[in-house]
């Protein structure tokens, strides 16, 4: 045993002292010559004797160095490293089954990795501060499916003096805002946050100091509001000037001293998010102006809220804790209401990890994401079992080879090692091919699933765990995929192989049996993705087709933030109304209004309505200007449209769309109807004067919800004075930001830049989940079918060259080429038939998996499993046409002396 | 096991093993290089042999192999075996 453990420290000495050791072995060996030599001249040879003498002695002195280099070497390095050679020179060979075999690799690696990353950017990749795995998301249980995870500002107060199980409890919010520079208002990404954010997320500053609880007051700390920067915003904005702390920024109208800058690698807790200004959460009734969300108190949910657990503490523990605590956190708040309403509701809180921060973005994809997953993982099989059946065809054409090296001696296991070496260098290559192209696919499917004007940044750059997912896809894709191969491969000596060889007889049905069933399960998957691609896209379109209710196509959205000017009621209105007369006037501009709410951008505003007798019932609401049903391609079925001159004074005037008067006033003429609201105790009357169309609110997906439209100029004086304007233009002009601004600084340059938006990409990010799910399925569709594609052409072509001296042999006893090709061509069609079969089976089974994100479409739409299967049919067919023409290509004398 | 007995004496050069093992068997038992050096070299990776570079006789550079304490032990249990093996061969040779 001492023995064999010297042996083994020695050689491991020698690894790294190649060169030393050969020159000591060359001057050792030489040494002995020379002494020799000396012994001989002493012996009274002549020096040209004793040399000739010496070199008959030692011969070749290369061989006793290779010798005794052998002895120092591990023999299974060594081994290995002749297999590779040896490996690597049979690949380049064999140089069109290689690119194959890659390229199959490539696309199921690839395909994969590129979704995987992007699924790590978003729900997997810890938030870049220490003990991530200590910090917890809080949110609120109640009597609806989902939990909560926005607070109101109170119930934030509560608990952020409330420690328990938490060392800290922090509130953020994100958002826009203006800051002001010297070449106008400039937007910036800003984030309101708690005193105890920094700490909590404990990141040091580079620069400066950190935002902390004695910021986070009324009116700030006594030396003015605080607030922190990004790196990034350092640089933009100040130029990385060193003396940055002290200087002011003007934020949305209100003066914030900066005091510090943190590292380039701190991002908040939004993965998605790269805020760039941090300022106190208490900051934002300043920032807001009048309608801010702290003074409503508890009917505005808008803070999110993350704690860490103090040392010690699990989640459970802490879930547990919260929910004993819930009650008296709710008697803290004052709003004996408020607090009755969420005590039916079973409210209680609840932790759950936060190492990957919080993004609302996650709650919207995560079920999609799981069931791309299922793709992403039929993918690689597809792609493994692909390469499976590839080795083995080409293994049963090596038998010879392989047989002929069995019986001079080789042992299998060397063999098996050998080939297993080659399935290796496969994937690896493969892999590495996948690699390079899954950054640039991920970044451009993240921009199409993400993108457009919400600035989320999805990080998809390669890092540990996506490198480690690639890296085991690989090598259980070789050693799974190249073991069976192998093994089958040399499973027969050579006297056997001579007797079968290349005869005309017997095909080896029993060896083909194996390859074909893959081939069946991989015809059966790709018509499973393909199934899954046709429902989700088809949804797709069926929801663009349902139509908005209003036209999007060339309607524009300008919003136009008011929340800081004073102007109010006729005068606001005023301002409005010589904004949207000049918008008119642009060119190529047909119609402009105003609305408050934009429809599917996710903000509700609704309310409770009843009719004198009637039923009280939850109405949505909007406000809006004259001519808004025409801008929008609202249809106005009964009645009168707006007027300006209608005042705040006179009857307040509403238009209904057709669902709220059939809900409200069903069966009558509801033009002159009156509808009330209680309000403050007192009760609003409202004159319905019109009836419009439906239109969809808060997003495609639901149907139009019973709406109310009021009268702009008939708002109250504490109306939100921000609205949006509606602009229909002719064509997609860029002119109308550069006009909109233009206009907007004339009257007053106070006023921020107006932001310039489109309704349909406003309608598109409403279907972001839609899009993200039917793109990710019609990527992996494409993939399998060429995967298939490649698989079935390979297969075939292989097992056609085998059977050369048959075909020859069939051509000169008469059969035409015809009939050849045709021969080749339907050996494809059981395994096309078998797959199609079992593939449809499964999928009939299995769509319902997809039906809840179906819309409009069944999960067993004939059109979509029809296509799908015409689809694979003509791709096999094409596949397998190759090979047939190239068999019919053969000529017979040939095919019969090739043995 | 003769190369372990050449260098009981002490530290030797692979040349300086074979000359002695030539010379002292009175020319009978002729070392090849060929089978000398690989030998020394398992010996040394072993750990029988422990290996320094010096000068010789005349100066010249060469490789002096040293016996370790293993070395010697291994040098005893061979030797007792080949004596146990001679004998053994001789009670049978002597058999009538």
């Amino acid at each position: 045993m001492k023995q064999q453990t010297h042996e083994f420290l020695f050689r491991i000495k020698a690894l790294f002292a190649k060169r030393r050791l050969d020159r000591e072995m060359a001057d050792e060996l030489a040494f002995h010559q020379a002494m020799l030599k000396e012994k001989l001249v002493r012996q009274g040879a002549s020096p040209a004797e004793a040399e000739r003498a010496a070199q008959v002695r030692f011969g070749d002195g290369r061989r006793w160095h290779e010798r005794l280099r052998e002895l120092w070497q591990f023999r299974w390095l060594e081994n290995l490293g002749r297999d590779t050679r040896f490996s690597l020179r049979v690949l380049w060979k064999a140089r069109g089954f290689t690119a194959v075999a890659i390229l199959t690799l490539a696309l199921g690696v690839g395909a994969n990795t590129t979704v995987f990353s992007i699924v790590n950017g978003l729900l997997l990749r810890p938030l870049p501060v220490p003990d991530s795995d200590r910090l917890v998301v809080l949110g609120m249980s109640r009597d609806f499916p989902e939990p909560g995870y926005t607070f109101p500002e109170p119930v934030f107060r509560v608990l952020e003096n409330r420690h328990d199980v938490f060392s800290e409890v922090f509130a953020s919010f994100r958002t826009d805002a203006e800051v002001k520079s010297d070449s106008g208002m400039e937007r910036a990404r800003l984030q309101m946050v708690s005193g105890d954010f920094f700490s909590g997320l404990e990141v040091p500053p580079q620069i400066g100091r950190v935002l902390g609880r004695a910021d986070d007051v009324k009116g700030g700390n006594p030396a003015g509001l605080a607030a922190v920067i990004s790196e990034a915003f350092w640089g933009r904005w100040f130029d990385r000037d060193p003396n940055v702390v002290g200087q002011k920024l003007r934020v949305d109208n209100t003066v914030f001293t900066v005091v510090g800058v943190m590292p380039k690698r701190f991002i908040g807790v939004d993965p998605l998010d790269r805020p760039e200004i941090y300022v106190p959460l208490s900051a934002e009734p300043a920032l807001n102006g009048d309608r801010n969300l702290t003074a409503a108190g508890t009917r505005a949910w808008w803070i999110t809220l993350m704690a860490r657990l103090r040392d010690g503490v699990s989640v459970p523990q802490a879930n547990a804790a919260l929910m004993a605590s819930s009650d008296s956190v709710l008697d803290q708040v004052t709003d004996s209401v408020w607090i009755a309403d969420r005590r039916r509701e079973h409210f209680h809180l609840i932790a759950e990890t936060g190492s990957t921060g919080f993004t609302y973005v996650r709650l919207l994809f995560k079920k999609p994401l799981v069931a791309v997953f299922a793709m992403c993982g039929g993918v690689l099989l597809l792609a493994c079992l692909n390469l499976a059946s590839l080795l083995m065809a080409r293994g049963a054409a090596r038998q010879k080879e392989l047989a002929t090296k069995l019986s001079m001696g080789a042992t299998r296991n060397r063999l098996v090692q050998q080939l297993l070496i080659e399935s290796l260098l496969i994937s690896l290559a493969g892999t590495i091919a996948g690699l390079t192209v899954a950054p640039l696919l991920g970044r451009a499917l993240s921009a199409l699933l993400l993108g457009g004007e919400t600035k989320t940044n999805v990080d998809t750059t390669l890092d540990i765990r996506v490198f480690a997912f690639a890296a085991l896809a690989s090598l259980v894709a070789a050693l799974l995929v190249g073991l069976v191969p192998a093994l089958q491969a040399t499973s027969r000596g050579l006297n056997e192989q001579m007797k079968m060889g290349q005869h005309a007889t017997q095909a080896h049905e029993k060896q083909r049996i194996l390859p074909r069933a893959m081939m069946t399960v991989e015809v059966g998957l790709a018509l499973m993705l393909v199934v899954a691609a046709g429902l989700l896209a088809s949804s797709l379109v069926r929801l663009y087709k349902s139509g908005a209710g209003f036209d999007p196509k060339n309607l524009k959205n300008i919003e136009i933030s008011m929340d800081h000017q004073p102007l109010r009621g006729n005068a606001l209105m005023q301002f409005y109304q010589q904004v949207g007369g000049e918008l008119r006037r642009q060119p190529g501009v047909k119609d402009v209004s105003w609305e408050w709410v934009v429809p599917l951008s996710h903000m509700t505003w609704d309310d409770t309505y009843y009719t004198p007798g009637g039923k009280e019932q939850d109405i949505h609401e909007n406000a809006v200007a004259p001519e808004y049903f025409r801008a929008m391609r609202i249809p106005l079925f009964e009645g009168r449209d707006f007027a300006w001159d209608d005042r705040p004074s006179d009857s307040k005037k509403v238009i209904l769309n057709r669902t709220a008067a059939d809900l409200l006033l069903p069966g009558r003429n509801p033009l002159g109807q009156f509808i009330n609201k209680k309000e403050k105790g007192k009760v609003i009357q409202y004159e319905v004067i019109g009836v419009a169309g439906d239109a969809k609110y808060e997003d495609m997906r639901q149907s139009s919800p019973p709406t109310l439209y009021h009268a702009m100029s008939q708002g109250d004086d504490d109306q939100a004075p921000s609205f949006n304007a509606v602009v229909r233009v002719e064509s997609a002009t860029g002119t109308l930001a550069t006009a909109a601004r233009s206009i907007v600084q004339r009257i007053n340059p106070e006023i921020p830049a107006p932001k310039v938006s489109s309704m349909e990409t406003i309608v598109d990010e409403s279907l972001s989940a839609e899009r993200t799910m039917a793109l990710l399925s019609v990527f992996f569709a494409l993939c399998a079918l060429s995967v298939t594609a490649i698989g079935l052409y390979g297969t075939l072509a292989y097992s056609t060259a085998r059977r050369t001296s048959e075909i020859g042999i069939r051509m000169a006893l008469g059969a035409r080429r015809v009939e050849v090709a045709r021969l080749i061509f339907v050996q494809n069609s059981a395994v096309a038939l078998g797959g199609t079969a079992g593939g449809l089976a499964c999928a009939l089974l299995g769509s319902k998996v997809l039906a809840s994100f179906l819309y409009g479409t069944s999960a067993r739409d004939p059109w979509v499993f029809t296509g799908s299967i015409l689809l694979l049919a003509l791709i096999a067919s094409a596949a397998s046409l190759l090979p047939a023409l190239r068999a019919a290509r053969i000529e017979p004398m040939r095919a019969i002396r090739c043995e | 096991m003769l190369i372990l007995k050449a260098l009981y004496r002490g530290p030797q050069h692979g040349y300086a093993v074979a000359e002695w093992i030539q010379g002292t068997s009175q020319q009978v038992l002729k070392v090849e290089e060929g089978a000398l050096y690989p030998a020394l070299h398992r010996m040394e990776l072993r750990g029988f042999l422990k290996a320094k570079w010096g000068a010789s006789e005349n100066n010249r550079r060469a490789k002096f192999y040293e016996l370790t304490a293993e070395g010697q032990k291994q040098l005893q249990s061979e030797s007792r075996r080949w004596a146990r093996l001679s004998s053994a061969v001789a009670f049978v040779m002597q058999a009538s």
